[in-house]
């Protein structure tokens, strides 16, 4: 049962951050609350307060400049699912969003709150990752940009400071000789493994000069693979479609998989190999289709 | 869930075996560890664990037994607790071995962790990764402390 709490509706991110800022551990922001008000009517968390940042304006906008996409953190994923800019800009994660949880919870859960919570099951945060994605968080006072790298600290933890304000999701829109993909894998709604590539050809289309691997699901928190990045980076096209293999044993290693109720640890290390040969392809074949 | 944890202290094994029954010293080098207390000196303790996975925090005051003893060599016990507050308990059983190796001393001990309750929902694999975390943490903690006094 959901224990009685009080309900604070400020109207700028900045009284958000001085309520964060005076009520401590004590007060939560709340968003779609799709998983914060699971967590609370399961009392396995409470907070006497809960900061509906709902009403606070700008943070639900998208909009696209200097190659670049905002999301506003308010975004919910159905919004982002039907976006005809994001489909545009970018498709992949459109398409990650059209197959997030379930319509009900894409309906009102947000992009921030899903990353802000950081449950280790959550597909966004992977492809984002692998987008170079930089997230803006706010308080009172101050802005600053966290790269997506830092952005996850661990299991339900982000770099986020307790009065900060995740405003802002910021996106570099891929270039026309990219390739991007994300895929996971597992039961029901909850994914037990995801994987995310993107890479950039040389415009001359001879070898990848820049590429992305992100793991996440498997392990505590999403994270970019260097060491099997490496791997890829600089060879040609045909050059890496061999050495996918080797990148997605070393990104199945890094994935830092627990063994629980979804699979053994060697079983998703596995399951991290196999998703990433099948993106990388995936990703290879939108690059080819979009060059042809 | 079980766990493995040996750790080698450049200590001689008597001098182990004299921290772990200081009670006030040992504590200080479990993880979310407070408040403890001897009930019956070698036999019965009380303390209070306290545990936070992101914003998920539990608290179990925790009674912990000595099953068996066996000097300078090995120690059994048991614990368990319970938090009302989210519906969870808490059960822990722990054989601890001293071993000589010349100078030095292997500390080593097998643990079972059950965590039971509304706080599974957190997961399975989550709880045995900060539980294999708070064993680490122990173990060199333990290192540090013996080896700092030395």
């Amino acid at each position: 049962m959901l224990r009685p709490f009080r309900l604070e509706e400020p109207e700028s991110v900045k009284e958000v951050s001085e309520l964060l800022g005076r009520f401590g551990e004590s007060a939560k922001v709340y968003a779609g609350g799709t998983e914060l008000l699971l967590a609370m009517k399961e009392g396995l968390v409470h907070y006497e307060r809960l900061i509906n940042v709902k009403n606070v304006k700008g943070l639900n906008e998208l909009a696209s400049d200097n190659g670049m996409v905002r999301i506003g953190a308010l975004c919910t994923h159905r919004q982002l699912e039907t976006s005809p800019l994001l489909q545009q800009k970018l498709a992949a994660l459109v398409r990650l969003e059209q197959n997030v949880a379930n319509v009900r919870v894409r309906q009102v859960g947000t992009l921030g709150g899903n990353l802000c919570f950081a449950e280790p099951h959550a597909d966004p945060g992977i492809l984002l990752l692998a987008l170079g994605a930089t997230m803006v968080a706010e308080r009172a006072s101050s802005k600053r940009e966290i790269p997506a790298e830092e952005f996850f600290v661990d299991a339900y933890e982000t770099c986020v400071e307790p009065d900060e304000v995740l405003t802002e999701i910021r996106v570099p829109v891929p270039a026309r000789n990219s390739g991007v993909a994300y895929l996971k894998f597992g039961y029901l709604e909850r994914p037990s493994v995801g994987v995310a590539v993107a890479f950039q050809v040389q415009e001359s289309g001879r070898s990848i000069h820049d590429i992305k691997v992100a793991v996440g699901c498997a392990g505590p928190a999403p994270k970019r693979v260097p060491e099997a990045e490496e791997q890829l980076k600089g060879k040609s096209l045909d050059e890496a479609t061999i050495n996918i293999s080797k990148a997605g044993e070393i990104a199945g290693r890094a994935a830092q998989a627990i063994s629980d109720l979804h699979g053994s640890q060697e079983y998703k290390e596995h399951i991290v190999g196999v998703l990433l040969k099948r993106a990388f392809q995936n990703a290879l074949s939108q690059y080819r289709a979009v060059q042809s | 869930m079980q766990f493995e944890k040996e750790v080698e202290i450049q200590v001689p094994r008597e001098k182990v075996w004299n921290f772990i029954w200081d009670v006030d010293r040992f504590v200080a080098c479990v993880p979310g560890c407070k408040e403890a207390k001897t009930i019956e000196a070698g036999k019965l303790y009380s303390a209070t664990m306290i545990e936070k996975v992101g914003p998920f925090r539990v608290e179990f005051p925790t009674t912990i037994e000595v099953l068996e003893r066996e000097d300078l060599t090995r120690i059994k016990a048991q614990a368990s607790g319970a938090d009302n507050k989210i519906g969870s308990r808490m059960k822990l059983s722990l054989d601890v071995k001293l071993r000589e190796q010349g100078e030095k001393t292997v500390l080593g001990f097998v643990a079972g962790v059950d965590i039971l309750g509304k706080l599974a929902a957190l997961g399975h694999g989550i709880i045995k990764r900060k539980a294999d975390q708070v064993l680490d943490e122990f173990a060199q903690a333990v290192k540090k402390h013996l080896e700092g006094d030395s």
